[in-house]
């Protein structure tokens, strides 16, 4: 159940749109890894997903899985299963009898089908449920079957497109922590689409951020959350601070004066963008001597437990999300810190991912990535450098 | 939804009592002329009890008619299913450039009188010399049609083809969605789609009398040639009474696969707004 898969270009155009659906991706997901697909609605995820699992096919590109193209193979030969938002069970079969389709459907008898579907709803915890219609079951319970059934398929990936973005807050945790179960006894290779931040930090090794079709960064999550590789990433993933100035040697220079960057935080000299998180963004008093810049509080507003305030600075607004007690009143003079560690720089135009090479009109795989950066694994790459 | 009142709740039973009485009362002179010997006027009740209604039915030829009836049905539903389903998903799922026009020229034998269509198609089939029955079949399928055609367009509007795409995935080919998936998914349109067929087949009497030319003698034919004559209600009767038993039987079978089939909401029904007028009483709860 653990391949390594690999897309290659994956290029696809509807007719009748100006741009492409999915721009040339590439991505590749270690044995045994989960790496999610992170973007907004109409970002190209649910389409490489489809073209990965043989429903729709590229312009141009390739799906590889264990070093074999599969984009000749219809979808019952990829080897794969995948779990959609919707559960989309049969509705004249049984719970066991749905786990139990894939088994059925590569020959199995019915009693031996019924067995090894067993040991999954087993392991989803829906044991008793085995001889419930899918209709009888909650928004949940239907959710952990649909899972149960792409598993009994034993599959050499999962994709899941979205599978938990129905369920409320309680339900989707419960089922991350499912997953996490499941993946610790079965080790899948899973590819998650979501457009859910929160849940493809939570769920996956390590995020591919999809804005308009293209890749504009594979990470670690918290490599991503804290070295964007450009704005539009930064600003998908809620970052709110932007400080206009330039590079020079490491060190950053604008209204604020010289800050220096993490080391690993490094672009190439030049007009660049600082980045620090709203929630790294330390409030002190404005007679602080060590203070990065000093401001006064615009605004002030409830962020959940935390609250979000608008400091005005030289540099203009920035952010910060202190603890709910801990926010200064509208009006006050602060001094703002803004960590080391914290610190990011991008520059414009972002670079663009490609882990493929081209040749001879044949896409193949290259071995290693051909940028600098560390990740989870050798898989997962920063766009950053 | 909001709840019913009690009163609500005892009008719709009355309502419902009403209408039962009114769908069943016609049936009771029936049955009773069924198993009557004489019934004179003004008798409320048969004066004398028999089976010679169905003495006479048997003589009258009543099993080859109802056998020619059910080959006919059959043969109808079993061709006009599969067209109107295949239509019907060429319509519904890729519509082809100009489907609206494609949409009405399908369900134009329904809007045109049987005589016409019949008529036209008539002289074509005679000068293919093709043999009768066959020919009645072919009629009847171009009949039936536009009706098996609708139900599933309607079906398939509101099929979830999602469902097709994740068996592909779970392995099994594009034979086993159409057999395991597909048509399990639409198992209550097609009964419904197989029911229309069957009727349209069992209750005509213009196209098996023109086309059959005297040949073809189906239960329709029976019945309108014994109701002609004056004095046979005991026939006439027990050949109808005989003639409701194999659409019923389909019926029961129908509704039978209906409650095994995928429940509501998750399986269109056929709007029943699309069934034939003389149909629509006892197709539209399947």
């Amino acid at each position: 159940m653990s391949a390594a898969l690999s897309v290659c270009g994956l290029h696809r155009a509807f007719p009748g749109t100006d741009a492409p659906a999915l721009d040339s991706l590439d991505l590749r997901i270690g044995p045994g890894r989960c790496v999610a697909v992170l973007g907004p609605s109409g970002s190209g995820k649910t389409t490489a997903l489809r073209l990965i699992a043989g429903l729709d096919a590229p312009d141009r590109g390739d799906v590889i899985i264990d070093g074999r193209s599969v984009l000749a193979l219809p979808p019952e030969r990829r080897g794969l299963a995948m779990v959609s938002q919707r559960p989309l069970l049969f509705p004249y079969l049984s719970v066991l009898d749905n786990v139990a389709f894939a088994a059925r459907m590569n020959g199995a008898p019915r009693r031996t089908a019924r067995r090894s579907a067993q040991r999954y709803l087993d392991l989803v915890q829906l044991t008793s449920s085995a001889r419930r219609r899918p209709a009888t079951l909650s928004g949940g319970q239907a959710q952990r079957v649909a899972l149960a059934r792409a598993l009994a398929a034993e599959p050499a990936v999962l994709l899941l497109d979205e599978p938990f973005s129905a369920l409320d807050p309680v339900l989707r945790a419960d089922m991350h922590r499912l997953l996490a179960e499941v993946r610790a006894v079965l080790e899948p290779t899973i590819l998650l689409v979501t457009h859910d931040q929160d849940e493809a930090a939570t769920v996956a090794d390590s995020i591919a951020v999809l804005m308009n079709g293209h890749l504009l960064q594979h990470d670690a999550p918290a490599r991503l959350y804290a070295r964007p590789a450009s704005l539009a990433v930064s600003r998908f993933l809620g970052g709110l601070n932007e400080i206009p100035g330039h590079l020079v040697d490491g060190v950053h220079h604008s209204a604020l004066g010289p800050l220096a960057l993490a080391p690993g935080a490094t672009i190439l000299n030049g007009p660049a963008v600082l980045l620090v998180r709203q929630e790294s963004v330390v409030l002190v008093s404005a007679d602080e001597p060590r203070v990065d810049a000093v401001g006064r509080v615009a605004r002030s507003a409830p962020r959940g437990a935390r609250q979000l305030v608008q400091i005005t600075t030289a540099a203009g607004i920035i952010h910060a999300e202190p603890a709910a007690g801990q926010a200064p009143a509208v009006g006050a003079s602060v001094g703002l810190l803004l960590p080391v560690q914290a610190r990011t720089a991008v520059a414009t135009p972002a670079p663009v991912l490609r882990i493929c090479a081209q040749g001879n009109g044949r896409t193949e795989t290259s071995p290693e990535p051909r940028w600098a950066g560390s990740g989870p694994d050798r898989t997962s790459t920063s766009g950053s450098s | 939804m909001t709840a019913r009142t009690p009163r609500g709740r005892a009008w719709a039973r009355l309502s419902q009592s009403v209408l039962s009485v009114w769908l069943v009362l016609p049936l009771v002179p029936l049955t009773l002329w069924v198993i009557a010997r004489t019934w004179p006027y003004p008798a409320v009740l048969p004066t004398s009890w028999g089976w010679t209604g169905l003495h006479a039915a048997y003589t009258d030829g009543v099993v080859p008619a109802l056998t020619t009836s059910l080959v006919l049905a059959a043969a109808t539903a079993a061709l006009a299913v599969p067209a109107g389903a295949m239509a019907a998903h060429a319509l519904a799922v890729d519509p082809p450039p100009g489907a609206r026009a494609i949409a009405l020229l399908l369900l134009a034998p329904a809007f045109v009188p049987p005589l016409v269509v019949v008529m036209g198609l008539n002289i074509a089939l005679l000068r293919l010399r093709v043999p009768p029955l066959a020919g009645i079949v072919v009629v009847l399928m171009v009949t039936a049609i536009p009706y098996t055609t609708f139900v599933m367009r309607a079906a398939y509007a509101g099929y979830d083809r999602a469902i097709e795409g994740e068996a592909r995935i779970l392995g099994a080919t594009p034979r086993d969605v159409l057999l395991r998936v597909r048509i399990r998914m639409l198992a209550r349109p097609l009964a419904a789609s197989v029911f229309l067929a069957f009727l349209v087949g069992w209750s005509d009497y213009v196209i098996t009398l023109l086309v059959g030319g005297g040949e073809v003698v189906s239960a329709p034919l029976l019945v309108a040639s014994a109701a002609s004559g004056a004095g046979n209600e005991a026939l006439v009767a027990a050949l109808s009474a005989l003639a409701v038993v194999p659409p019923l039987l389909l019926f029961v079978v129908v509704t039978t696969m209906s409650r095994t089939a995928p429940s509501r909401g998750t399986t269109p029904t056929p709007p029943q707004e699309l069934l034939p007028p003389h149909l629509a009483p006892v197709s539209v709860s399947v």
